[in-house]
């Protein structure tokens, strides 16, 4: 499945500075995995959250073909 | 070899004066920017204009020039000689920069932190250099 | 301990003279600074009953040891009292650079009592203290006033201020320092206005010792590079505040229409992206490391600012997505000295009532130009400005619409929608102030973050209470939210700064000590579970946008959330701290 994926904050280094890049990946595969594929660690503090065509979804849920996902390093503060 | 200046870049200064806090802390026992050695201000004028005040020992020379005593040497940061200094405050009156001050009778300039600036150290984005 | 100055400045307004004291050590060493040894003063020195308007309340500035000292991000002022808006226990925190001049001046703390008999401001430069006529300032804006002392004293004072709302006692009025700098909720601006004190300049040429300077100075450049500054904490000096917008927006928690729903399709409009195009410049405060400042200019509309509430208030929140009248409104609001949260949550209000016809304020969504017309006449008292300036508790009350008057113990909502974030509700209902996201700020754990259900009561108890347990002893060191240091920190700093040995068990005792003191000033003041409430609104209407369509929290989610949090603290069921606790305070 075609996954259009964008990069918040620090994180657009994964992708040498870039925002947004589409990824071919199997079908079926979670946000988390799709993540762990790009090197980034969710276990680290500075990870946040991920969201699937403008809303935010829980880590573990499944990725459709075309979706974009956005994934979010830590905002800390308010 | 190149001699170090102290550089300021105001686009990346964020008026934290952490730099002049670090000078003060290095040379006076206390932190304590009136006396740092060292003055960079941001301010907003009238509210309407972001501004930026900054006196920075540039290693110009005209302290030396100037002093009647010859107690300033300047080379790679100045040196001010106490047994020649009679803290006549002309070095002060005639620096472009403002940055010498007159304490307790002896002329207190900017020494580079003997090459390694503590103002450099302490500002977080690089608006303060030392090349 | 080093660090303080060990001196309290009380002044009295009412007698126009001053006197110094020893700070009270035994109490810093338990509460430390900032928000909580201003509330363990207040606490001791206010009776309960005391109307927060006479000159028996207090204004309390206090600062902490790394105050005017390289700890990064240490520029906050605490400023306390007894709030005209709630009646509970009210502290601030203000940034610029007004705590560093108080402590270079030569004092931890600077304690307000009495009124003065006319309007006046206090000069404090190092230990000269003198008693001002302020006359011909009284009246003016806040921006004005700090022009006209700024070109009387000189760059290097600090200046804070009220403007007219602070005057006219309007119970949402502010302290402005730096121009565009506030302390900014309760209606702690009224306090100072009940005083007739317009504005407090000071001047501070001394300086702050520490313990071992130059290798504390040393190890404070590493912490600055190796923690402080570290990519990913960069996003606040990048983007500021505006960074929290599309993350609320995806997150399903930016407020829409007075919190009818959640989720704007036009935010691409006034997004960080679009007011980032006009900035001029970045600002933070004194020992910043991070600086959150964006200077902004869209046409006529300058501000620092605006940050994430100011924007979420006066954009989708009401209706408008024009970025130059969101910025404007933020101008506006900090000129006449108004909490640009509490004003725009009254308007937004105003907005639905006309809306729906339960009362016609004259204003609906998207009117630009009413909005900001609305906060000058709010401050002034005037016209429909009057009823507006009651608040949304007092005004829903009188008008009607108090389903969807959104606030706690008469503290208006900050913009986070609780349905997209159940914590949220819990931690605005129990807030030691009334509705504030600054206690325990419950996105970050439930929102921002990957695999936290945010729609369930489950275990939020004890998470709003491991989040108020971390602000409470952040703010009370004083440092600034915007660098997430971990407890460890904390205590390293404490122990550099002061010499004593502090360790992390020690920051997390000051961090209950701290919630347990404000909740005992509540609760003496007559403050029990009853009070720690959640609008209607959230219980009877689903949000109908984004990731929490469909959610609305349930009465009884609430209550287990209340339960809980209560037990984590080893309060009792009515929210009451037991004897035991109160003793050790």
């Amino acid at each position: 499945m075609k996954i259009k994926v964008l990069l918040r904050g620090f994180l657009v280094k994964y992708f040498n500075g870039e925002k947004e890049r589409v990824i071919e990946v199997e079908d079926g595969l979670s946000a988390r995995q799709v993540v762990e594929r790009l090197g980034i660690s969710i276990e680290h503090k500075s990870f946040g959250f991920v969201a699937v065509n403008g809303m935010r979804v829980m880590i573990d849920d499944q990725l459709k073909d075309g979706d974009e996902l956005k994934v979010y390093p830590r905002l800390s503060g308010g | 070899m190149a001699v170090k200046r102290l550089k300021f870049k105001k686009e990346n200064c964020i008026g934290c004066q952490l730099c002049m806090q670090a000078c003060s802390g290095m040379h006076e026992g206390a932190y304590t920017p009136s006396k740092a050695r060292l003055t960079i201000e941001s301010y907003y004028d009238k509210g309407g204009d972001l501004k930026f005040e900054k006196h920075i020992c540039t290693l110009c020379g005209i302290c030396e020039k100037e002093c009647p005593f010859e107690a300033i040497t300047v080379d790679e940061k100045v040196s001010v000689d106490f047994d020649k200094c009679t803290g006549c405050g002309i070095c002060a009156e005639k620096c472009p920069q403002d940055v010498i001050s007159i304490r307790e009778g002896k002329a207190i300039i900017c020494d580079t932190c003997n090459g390694d600036p503590y103002c450099v150290k302490l500002c977080p984005h690089g608006a303060l250099q030392y090349v | 301990m080093l660090g303080y100055q060990n001196k309290m400045l009380r002044i009295d307004l009412s007698n126009k003279t001053y006197s110094t004291e020893p700070l009270n050590m035994d109490w810093a060493e338990k509460y430390i600074g900032g928000k909580g040894l201003a509330i363990k003063y207040l606490y001791e020195e206010l009776k309960p009953g005391t109307d927060p308007f006479s000159e028996h309340n207090k204004l309390l500035l206090m600062t902490g040891p790394f105050t005017g000292t390289p700890v990064p991000c240490s520029g906050k002022l605490a400023i306390a009292s007894k709030s005209p808006a709630t009646g509970t226990i009210l502290d601030c925190s203000i940034g610029g650079h007004s705590a560093l001049k108080i402590k270079y001046a030569g004092y931890d703390a600077v304690m307000f009592e009495g009124k003065l008999d006319k309007p006046g401001y206090i000069l404090i430069e190092d230990d000269k203290i003198e008693f001002k006529e302020a006359s011909d300032l009284w009246g003016k804006g806040s921006h004005e006033t700090e022009t006209i002392l700024s070109a009387e004293y000189g760059k290097e004072a600090s200046i804070l201020s009220i403007g007219p709302a602070g005057e006219n006692l309007v119970t949402m009025s502010c302290i402005n320092s730096d121009y565009y700098r506030q302390a900014g909720r309760g209606g702690i601006g009224a306090v100072m206005g009940s005083k007739n004190v317009k504005a407090i300049v000071i001047i501070g040429t001394g300086g702050v010792k520490v313990n071992d300077i130059e290798n504390t100075t040393k190890r404070l450049s590493e912490i600055l590079r190796e923690d402080t500054t570290s990519e990913e904490n960069m996003f606040i000096y990048e983007d500021g505040t505006t960074a929290f917008l599309e993350a609320c927006n995806d997150g399903g928690i930016l407020p829409k229409r007075n919190f009818s729903d959640t989720t704007d399709e036009n935010w691409t409009k006034y997004n960080g992206e679009v007011l980032l195009q006009y900035r001029k410049g970045k600002r933070g405060c004194g020992s910043c490391g991070l600086g959150c400042g964006n200077f902004i200019k869209i046409g006529d509309a300058v501000c620092e600012g605006p940050e994430y509430e100011s924007i979420a208030v006066a954009g989708p929140n009401a209706g408008i997505e024009d970025p130059q009248a969101i910025v404007k409104a933020n101008q506006v609001a900090d000129d006449v000295g108004l909490d640009t949260i509490s004003a725009g949550d009254v308007i937004i209000y105003a907005m639905e009532m006309t809306e729906k016809g339960i009362y016609d304020f004259g204003i609906r969504f998207g009117d630009k130009e009413k909005y900001i017309e609305y906060l000058k006449l709010m401050a002034k008292k005037e016209g429909i400005g009057a009823d507006l300036a009651l608040g949304v508790k007092k005004l829903s009350e009188k008008y009607g619409g108090e389903d969807f008057a959104m606030h706690v113990k008469g503290l208006e909502y900050p913009q986070y929608e609780p349905r997209g974030s159940w914590g949220m509700s819990l931690a605005y209902a129990v807030s030691d102030r009334g509705a504030c996201h600054m206690r325990a700020y419950a996105p970050n754990d439930e929102v921002f973050e990957a695999s936290i259900p945010p729609y369930t009561a489950e275990g939020k108890g004890k998470m709003v209470v491991d989040l108020a347990v971390y602000n409470a002893v952040k703010f009370s060191l004083i440092l600034c939210d915007f660098w997430p240091l971990g407890m460890d920190r904390m205590a390293e700093l404490m122990t550099l700064i002061t010499g004593k040995e502090f360790t992390e068990d020690d920051m997390n005792e000051v961090a209950m000590r701290v919630i347990h003191i404000a909740r005992a000033f509540n609760q003496r003041e007559g403050f029990t579970r009853k009070d720690d409430t959640m609008p209607k609104r959230l219980v009877n209407e689903a949000l109908k946008s984004g990731p929490a369509a469909g959610q609305k929290i349930p009465q009884e989610a609430f209550e287990k959330m209340l339960d809980d949090y209560y037990a984590v603290l080893g309060w009792n069921n009515d929210g009451i701290v037991p004897d035991e606790i109160l003793t050790s305070l």
